[in-house]
């Protein structure tokens, strides 16, 4: 699982039939360095990628979530989803303390 | 597999079903040497890491799912062993 902050949702207007209906996070993934400061608002942009997760949480904007990614995104759907990042956790607490 | 180190746990409590009950550790991607290289990650931990301690990470679902007793679950990383020494 990757941490990742959201920044933002998703409206899709048209897509494949298997992701109607579906609610959509763009997450932007921690880096290292950005890690400790992951709460902080307003959410800093790491420098990866965003990403965008399917969620059935409840994720809002400036929650910290878990992303995972992969095949296994879709494995909690009966059909064959065609998507690869999903919501699967959202972060009460973090306790970190590097080396 | 990842060579990973322990820096930290998390709590969550609104998750998918399956990981309900699981330890969910901050493992930091390390290299030999034990310098870390890329962003930190979860994973569960049936193995009872602690703080600091090096471990091995699958990202294999398949056993992971088996782990939960979830067919459906979408866990994927998962800390198969804890690391002793290098050579």
């Amino acid at each position: 699982m990757r941490f990742g902050t959201v920044i933002g949702r998703v409206i899709l207007s048209r897509s494949v039939p298997a992701l109607e209906g579906g609610r959509w996070l763009i997450v932007s993934p921690a880096t290292r360095e950005g890690f400790p400061s992951l709460a902080v608002r307003p959410p800093v942009l790491g420098a990866e990628p965003s990403v965008v997760a399917y969620d059935q949480l409840g994720g809002g904007v400036g929650d910290v979530v878990a992303i995972e990614e992969g095949r296994e995104a879709a494995m909690p759907f009966q059909k064959p989803t065609p998507i690869d990042a999903i919501n699967v956790a959202l972060v009460d607490a973090i306790h970190y303390s590097p080396l | 597999m990842l060579l990973a180190r322990i820096e930290g746990s998390l709590t969550s409590t609104r998750k998918h079903p399956s990981y309900l009950g699981w330890r969910l550790l901050i493992c930091q991607p390390v290299d030999g040497a034990g310098v870390p290289n890329g962003a930190p990650r979860a994973a569960i931990d049936p193995c009872g890491a602690a703080l600091h301690q090096t471990v091995i990470v699958s990202s294999d679902g398949a056993a992971a799912r088996l782990a939960v007793k979830d067919p459906l679950s979408p866990v994927r990383d998962m800390i198969v062993a804890i690391m002793d020494e290098t050579r």
